[in-house]
This record gives C-alpha cells, sequence and structure tokens, in this order.
C-alpha cells in the first residue's frame, strides 16, 4: 500500500536547488503531491521546503533519501503520515433496537473509526436504515473491519450494504 | 445458397422471438450472408411441428396466438421434444424452453441429446449452464459441436461473444454488473419516486415486467445463474449456482436509499466474480459510476488484464433482443463450419 511521505528539507538559496532536490523522489518513484517553501523561517542561507509524496515502499523510500543526502540536501525531519481510506457501509434492520452503540463500538475497537452516521427510522415496528462512513488506515484492517461487521449482521439479522470497491 | 436446418425447443415468448426475428431478417440473412436458416422442427410441450422443407413461421405463430400450443400445426405430431432431437436431421438446436434452477430440465437432457447427435446448440436457458456447465462444456467438446448461450445472459448485451471473440488475448480478471432488468427497474423507481418495493413491484407486475412470482428477480436468483455462467465462461472458474451467496433486494427501504441519495450514490442489486469471491449483493454504487444505469437496462465491467476495464451496457431481456444474441450466434456457428 502507499506511504505518504513527509520530507523537510533545508535548500540553498541558489537557483535550481529545489529541482536539484525534487528531480530524484518522481525519478525514483515518488508521486509528489505537494511541495511548500517555507520562506519565513529561513535559516541562514537555507531556505525550509516541505515536501510530501506518495512511495509505495520502503526499499524505494530509502533510495530516495539516499540520493538526497548525496545531492547535499539536508533532510531536517522524516515522517510518514497514515493515509486514511474512508469506506461507506449501510445496515438495514433494527439497528438501534439491536444496540447500535454496541455496533459502534467493536467497529472502533479494531482502530477503524465510525466518522459519520446517518439514521433513518420510518417507524418504531419497520426496519430502520443506518449509513456509515468508517475511516480505515490500512489494507489489512480493512478485511477486518468487514469481517467484524459481517459477523454483527449475523448476529443482529442486519442487511450489510457495501460499496462497489468492497 | 448455403441451408442451415435448425430445430427450436420452446416456443414460448423467446422462442416465438425467434420465429418473427427469422421472417424479418431472412431477407437480409440471403443477401450479407447466401445463407438460409431453415426451422425445421418447432417442438413445445404439446407436441412437435415437423417440416422438412422448411416450416411456415407465420403459420406456426399464427397456431399459437389462436390455439396457444404447436400441436394444432398441420400435421404436428405428439412427440416430445428429446425425440425430435434425437430422430430428425438438423444442424442446430435452439433451446428455448423456461429456465428451471432447481433440476435444469427439460433444457439439461435437451441440450446433452442434441449434442450427442452432433448437433450444435445455442440457447438462452440459464438453469441448466447454471447448474451443469461443465457437463455441458464437456459433451460439446467431445461431439465436436459448438454450444452456445449468449442469450443467456445480459438478453442482448454480447458480454460472451465480446469477452471470447473481441478480447481473446486478455484475460479477464473479474465482473461486476447488473444482470436483471426487472429489479433494476423496481430499484430505478424507487429511488426516483420514493415508494415501498411492494408497490413498486405490483406496479412492475402490471406491466409485464415481473412475472406473478417474482422470486427468482428479486432474491437475487436470476442473477446468481448468469453470474455462475459468466464464471465459468469468461473466468474458467468451475462453479455452479450452489457456490453463490446470494443476497436479494426484499429488505431494501425507501429509507436506504434516501440516506444513499445523501451521499450521490444509489443502491444497485450487483452481481461479482473475481477468482476468490461470487456474490450477489445490493451494493452502494456512486451516482457518476458507469454501473449507475436505470430502468431495465442491464451493464456489466469488465475487468481485463490489458484492456483494463470495458463496460457495456444494454437491454437485458425482452423477445426480440434477446434474439438477437441466439441469430448471432447462430451465424457464428454456420460461419466456423464453413
Amino acid at each position: 500500500m502507499d506511504m505518504r511521505i513527509s520530507l523537510e528539507l533545508e535548500l540553498k538559496d541558489k537557483p535550481g536547488q529545489l529541482v536539484n532536490a525534487l528531480e530524484p523522489i518522481s525519478r525514483l518513484g515518488g508521486n509528489i503531491v505537494s511541495v511548500v517553501h517555507i520562506r519565513e523561517e529561513i535559516k541562514g542561507e537555507r531556505v525550509p521546503v516541505h515536501v510530501i509524496f506518495d512511495v509505495d515502499n520502503h526499499g524505494r523510500l530509502e533510495k530516495i533519501l539516499k540520493e538526497l543526502e548525496e545531492r547535499d540536501v539536508l533532510i531536517s525531519k522524516v515522517g510518514e503520515e497514515k493515509k486514511k481510506e474512508r469506506i461507506s457501509i449501510m445496515l438495514i434492520g433494527h439497528v438501534v433496537d439491536t444496540d447500535l452503540k454496541d455496533t459502534l463500538d467493536r467497529i472502533n475497537e479494531l482502530g477503524a473509526k465510525v466518522v459519520d452516521l446517518d439514521l433513518e427510522m420510518p417507524h418504531p415496528e419497520k426496519e430502520s436504515s443506518a449509513k456509515m462512513n468508517i475511516e480505515i488506515s490500512e489494507d489489512i484492517m480493512k478485511k477486518k473491519v468487514f469481517e467484524v461487521i459481517e459477523k454483527i449482521a449475523e448476529e443482529k439479522n442486519l442487511l450489510v450494504i457495501k460499496s462497489l470497491e468492497a | 445458397m448455403e441451408e442451415l436446418k435448425v430445430q427450436l425447443v420452446g416456443f414460448g415468448v423467446i422462442g416465438q422471438g425467434f420465429a418473427k426475428v427469422l421472417l424479418r431478417k431472412q431477407n437480409m440473412l440471403t443477401e450479407k450472408y447466401g445463407l438460409k436458416i431453415k426451422v425445421v422442427s418447432i417442438s413445445d410441450i404439446s407436441g412437435t411441428a415437423i417440416d422438412e422443407k422448411g416450416i411456415d413461421l407465420k403459420k406456426a405463430l399464427k397456431v399459437m396466438e389462436e390455439k396457444r400450443a404447436i400441436i394444432h400445426y398441420p400435421n404436428a405430431k405428439e412427440i416430445k421434444a428429446i425425440e425430435a432431437i434425437e430422430s430428425l436431421d438438423a444442424d442446430v438446436v435452439v433451446e428455448a424452453t423456461p429456465s428451471n434452477i432447481k433440476t435444469g430440465e427439460p433444457g439439461l437432457s435437451h441440450m446433452l441429446k442434441a449434442m450427442e447427435n452432433g448437433k450444435h446448440v445455442v440457447t438462452s436457458n440459464k438453469g441448466p449452464l447454471a447448474l451443469k456447465f461443465k457437463e455441458l462444456k464437456e459433451t460439446a467438446e467431445k461431439n465436436n459441436v459448438e454450444f452456445r448461450f449468449e442469450a443467456s445472459v445480459g438478453g442482448a448485451m454480447p458480454i460472451i461473444n465480446l469477452a471470447r471473440e473481441t478480447l481473446p488475448g486478455d484475460k479477464i480478471l473479474a465482473i461486476q454488473g447488473i444482470l436483471n432488468g426487472t429489479t433494476n427497474y423496481i430499484l430505478t423507481r424507487m429511488t426516483k419516486e420514493e415508494i415501498p418495493l411492494d408497490i413498486v413491484l405490483k406496479e412492475a407486475q402490471e406491466m409485464g415486467i415481473a412475472e406473478t412470482d417474482p422470486t427468482y428477480d428479486i432474491e437475487g436468483i436470476d442473477t446468481a445463474s448468469k453470474l455462475v455462467i459468466l464464471a465459468n465462461a469468461l473466468l474458467g472458474i468451475d462453479v455452479t449456482y450452489k457456490d453463490v451467496k446470494v443476497e436479494g433486494i426484499r429488505r431494501i427501504t425507501p429509507e436506504a436509499i434516501r440516506l444513499a441519495k445523501k451521499d450521490n450514490q444509489v443502491i444497485k442489486l450487483i452481481g461479482e466474480v473475481r477468482n476468490s469471491k461470487i456474490e450477489v449483493a445490493p451494493r452502494l454504487v456512486p451516482e457518476n459510476h458507469p454501473l449507475n444505469v436505470d430502468g431495465v437496462l442491464n451493464v456489466a465491467m469488465l475487468e481485463c488484464d490489458i484492456a483494463g476495464k470495458i463496460t457495456i451496457i444494454g437491454k437485458g431481456a425482452g423477445a426480440i433482443e434477446t434474439n438477437s444474441a441466439i441469430l448471432s450466434d447462430i451465424i457464428n456457428i454456420w460461419r466456423n463450419c464453413r
């Protein structure tokens, strides 16, 4: 899975320095998302630059960092931002009566986050519908989230409607 | 002029549609291909009309309109389809009896018998394929005849021939699609009008879009059968109807549809096959997604290893439209045999 890397670089305030720093990133397989000069924080002769890029494995990242060092680019900070994915899921049935809090807790327990819940309850005796947006950060977790939801649905007799990519 | 002798088995909606399409297309077939398709027998549950010189299709259709059984065709005999397949001389058997997902019969026996007698088989009948695809395919190979079933999935939508003949260099990795027009019509109406399923269903029954017993459609059984055919024919996965995880649209409510709509999504009954799964279930589909087609339309997205994703949309049912697929299969058989 893609990693999103946040790099803080310090570049000499001379022409050509930015290209010198960015070229190896894209050549070695990084996909540059954003580049910001932080001119207000100029340290001596160097200008801080914040680069964000996606790369698909650690090996590539190591190569990029090595080449930046060889090119005399100062790296002041390397960070990995967890890439978050949002999945939509709908549950139909007696969603509230079957302990909605328990349903949410069991999803949140996995480290996923139910960030949004929209509920329609036509009549106390009729089945209601709940649509959730769940934020997840890794592929493995996604599978687990679906497993737990399927299990909850079976226990509580709920119909699960997954999105197309699920 | 070349002649191709066809036996028609099953003379209901699809079978009569075949007769109508042949009447309409005979001149074109002659002019364009130098081909005459001659129907030498028509069987239904009442018996078999036989004419080696070619059945008068107009007359046969008139008999059905007036008396509703082929036995009233001049000199028709009380012999069963299976005997007609065994005893008469023909090149192709068009099997268009009603689909039976429990036993596959009588279609299954008709198809096997035709193959064993050296006759090519063209069919719109899903049941036998969803249950015994492997056996049918192997029997066809053993007897050196062609087995074609474009009409069994997606009506006029040419998904099987598209994958097999137009994309022979690609590997099909997965298919997602809407393979049942009735449920798609119901969900579309529910989405547009925000009315409950049972009301839309009644309306669909009155319009002839849904059958009196809508179980096959509503519970996803029809979609599952078609998915099995695609899994076998296009992905080479040896599965039968029993392997499919099936959930229909019975529990879909207007409220659920409204919630989806708020997020620019719709709910569709999607069949999906890839090597690890074969499943029919309602799914959330983004409004701007190619699979979001309305009304009775069918749609399928093929994920190919070279071509990437290819989507086709077409009419999934209809007596005339489905016969576009049957006719294509017959013409292709004729071409391959020359």
